[in-house]
């Protein structure tokens, strides 16, 4: 491949990213401006997670067996990932209190166009 | 080689969540970047983010969004 | 070790949980919610200035036992410095910042339990949990630790707009809601670019990796880094381009729920301001920055707020002109610049409360916020316009009042380091705030009352008038002995230059 695949998944979770800013600046339905909200948290979550990887590494865990120096010297850098687990939790927590404000809002107004509603 | 077709295919999963017309399938749809990242994470050397990440990224928010269509409207106006 | 340190966190949020928990029981909640409050001011007095590891794992410098044995690669490098724990460090000014904060989220629970006819334990639950997202956001010396809570605070604080049932109030959530899921991703960017570069999430660590060389200073991720964590700040305390919606959380909160939101935006600006300070004060352009940022916030809010004709939204915007002042005196970049702009911090979270509280009796009595149909009520209640004259006279710096001394010191330091249009310009708002709080003053209580507003046959609670004598104290204490703050304030100012 001509590119190797950390610098690939960076891309992706740039490409992510700028989908997802698209989508929550400039889609005018709510529901389309969440989903693109939930694009840019996977895809900063995949940036970590491309941060930790390393190449031809092996998983971060301390196998029986296994010498320490081999672990210390190949093992892919396990602090981003730990921050990942979070991360994903809080986002999808976020997004469920934005869907159920989006659902009282639309028992309010009787739409989920965001011109109609968020504008005063 | 599968982690650049699972990379194409989480950009143009997203891609495809956002044109849709029909809300309920771009609910849907944005379950295949989920179950795409999560894929890769495993290939990216990350089980334990893996298996969080297939959970909720291409089951719970799916859900919600589908959740939340219904109970609102289903397409864009 | 230091038990009570990781204790401010932990208890509110424990008695958060707790309150969800009893929710419907009206007279519990009001009994937990008072003690654990009378609790939150009083802990930062007891506990003993240091350091909390989570889970005792100190630097392997500190830890000689567990240093046996383990290679030279190890101990004979920087790694032998680094922090493996989440590091929680409370000093003096982190003292001051959390008594204040914790009184202030004190009062306002004390108040919202005899504003609201049934306690409700959720809207408690929401201000507790912010209560300790901010502490812990002042205490964390570990920046993913701060980006978790830098998330629940917002979560709170839309709850607790969305708890106080006004109008529109669920509008302004989703907005600030949907610009918050867009900030808190960016500042995580900006953490994962620090983490990219130094391999730590531990501030002190970052620093010392960058001042040591280990990390080239000139990176360009670094400035990446900086702009990221820069903009999270910028949502996190409403700075502009966030001041509109910042106000408008504000506005349509309760009276006592703003209060507390205020002193939640002060101390993010104090907590994330410190740190971006802490990591990238070598960058030349962070200060100018800094000011560039605070200045808008200043002139846009002060003059906005000029134009308002409700007052929630007005105290609002005077509330986020206000922040400009801190971070003028954070970007001096001086000792006394730096200092005078955290005692304006503590200053400004209480005066600002005061005045939440002060003129939330107003709604309390008739119901409305738009100062065209009120006038008046000077003949109602005397007292409590006095008091919220005396408010309106510490917001604006008048003397004897505390917001005097730090916004004369804060006009000195500009004028040492050699910005004294910096000082011009902060006397002139002064006294635009000054006006702007004049004239709602008089239309609300001075001007004949017209005829079809409708007051409200009901006492203003005691808890209220309480509240607001004990704000009027701190605010006198601190402006005739400003030494007291600015004393504790100081080291960590030393400590930043």
């Amino acid at each position: 491949m001509i590119i190797d695949v950390q610098l690939a998944s960076f891309f992706t979770a740039a490409a992510l990213i700028a989908l997802g800013l698209f989508a929550a600046l400039f889609l005018d339905n709510l529901i389309k401006k969440v989903i693109g909200l939930a694009f840019i948290g996977d895809g900063v979550n995949l940036f970590l997670v491309t941060l930790g990887f390393k190449p031809g590494g092996i998983v971060y865990i301390f196998l029986p067996g296994m010498s320490a120096d081999t672990f210390a010297q190949s093992a892919s850098y396990p602090l981003p990932y730990a921050m990942v687990l979070t991360s994903i939790v809080i986002g999808a927590s976020t997004l469920a209190v934005m869907l159920g404000i989006i659902i009282m809002l639309y028992k309010k107004h009787g739409t989920i166009s965001s011109k109609k509603i968020l504008d005063d | 080689m599968i982690e650049y077709i699972l990379m194409i295919t989480a950009v143009l999963g997203a891609l495809m969540a956002l044109i849709q017309r029909d809300l309920l399938k771009s609910a849907i749809l944005t379950g295949i970047p989920g179950a795409s990242i999560a894929f890769l994470y495993q290939y990216l050397m990350a089980p334990d983010v893996a298996l969080t990440q297939a959970i909720v990224g291409s089951a719970i928010i799916p859900v919600f969004f589908a959740l939340a269509v219904y109970k609102t409207r289903r397409t864009e106006e | 070790m230091n038990p009570l340190i990781p204790i401010m966190v932990i208890l509110p949020i424990t008695c958060a949980l707790l309150l969800n928990l009893i929710h419907t029981k009206e007279r519990s909640v009001k009994i937990l919610a008072i003690i654990v409050g009378i609790a939150l001011p009083v802990i930062p007095l007891l506990a003993n200035y240091g350091i909390h590891y989570f889970g005792g794992y100190s630097p392997l410098i500190d830890n000689p036992q567990m240093a046996q044995g383990l290679p030279d690669m190890i101990t004979q490098s920087a790694l032998n410095l680094f922090h493996p724990a989440i590091t929680y460090s409370f000093t003096s000014a982190q003292k001051i910042f959390v008594f204040i904060l914790g009184l202030i989220a004190f009062l306002a629970i004390f108040t919202s339990l005899s504003e609201i006819k049934k306690a409700s334990g959720v809207y408690a639950f929401l201000m507790f949990m912010g209560t300790a997202a901010v502490t812990a956001i002042l205490l964390s010396d570990d920046i993913f630790n701060l980006y978790v809570f830098f998330e629940i605070a917002a979560l709170s604080q839309v709850g607790i707009i969305l708890a106080s049932r006004t109008e529109k109030s669920y509008e302004t959530a989703l907005k600030y809601l949907f610009l918050g899921s867009i900030a808190a991703p960016m500042l995580l960017l900006g953490i994962g670019f620090l983490l990219g570069l130094t391999g730590n999430v531990n501030i002190t660590d970052i620093i010392y990796s960058i001042n040591t060389g280990l990390v080239d200073p000139q990176n360009p991720v670094l400035l990446l880094a900086c702009g990221l964590i820069f903009f999270g700040w910028l949502y996190g305390s409403g700075l502009p381009p966030f001041h509109s919606i910042k106000s408008a959380v504000y506005s349509k909160a309760l009276p006592h729920g703003a209060a507390l939101l205020q002193a939640f935006s002060v101390f993010t600006f104090v907590g994330l301001g410190i740190i971006i300070l802490r990591i990238f004060s070598f960058l030349p352009f962070t200060q100018v920055a800094i000011i560039v940022v605070s200045l808008l916030a200043m002139v846009l809010g002060i003059t906005m707020a000029l134009m308002q004709s409700d007052f929630k939204r007005m105290i609002g915007y005077l509330a986020v002109g206000e922040l400009g002042y801190i971070g003028i005196g954070l970007g001096l970049g001086t000792a006394l610049g730096i200092t005078a702009g955290l005692f304006q911090a503590v200053n400004e979270a209480i005066i600002t409360a005061f005045i939440f509280i002060g003129f939330g009796t107003i709604l309390y009595k008739t119901g409305i916020t738009d100062t065209n149909k009120l006038g008046g009520l000077m003949v109602e209640n005397p007292k409590v316009a006095l008091l919220v004259m005396l408010s309106g006279f510490a917001m604006a710096g008048v003397p004897p009042f505390n917001a005097f001394q730090s916004k004369l010191q804060l006009v000195q330091a500009s004028i040492t380091a050699g910005l004294p249009e910096l000082g011009i310009i902060m006397v002139l708002l002064s006294i635009v705030t000054f006006m702007t709080f004049m004239k709602a003053f008089y239309t609300i209580y001075l001007r004949p009352k017209p005829s079809e507003l409708e007051i409200k046959n009901k006492e203003i609670p005691w808890a209220t008038i309480i509240s607001l004598v004990v704000l009027l104290l701190i605010c006198l204490i601190l402006g005739l002995f400003p030494h007291i703050v600015t004393g504790q304030l100081e080291q960590l100012a030393q400590g930043l230059i």
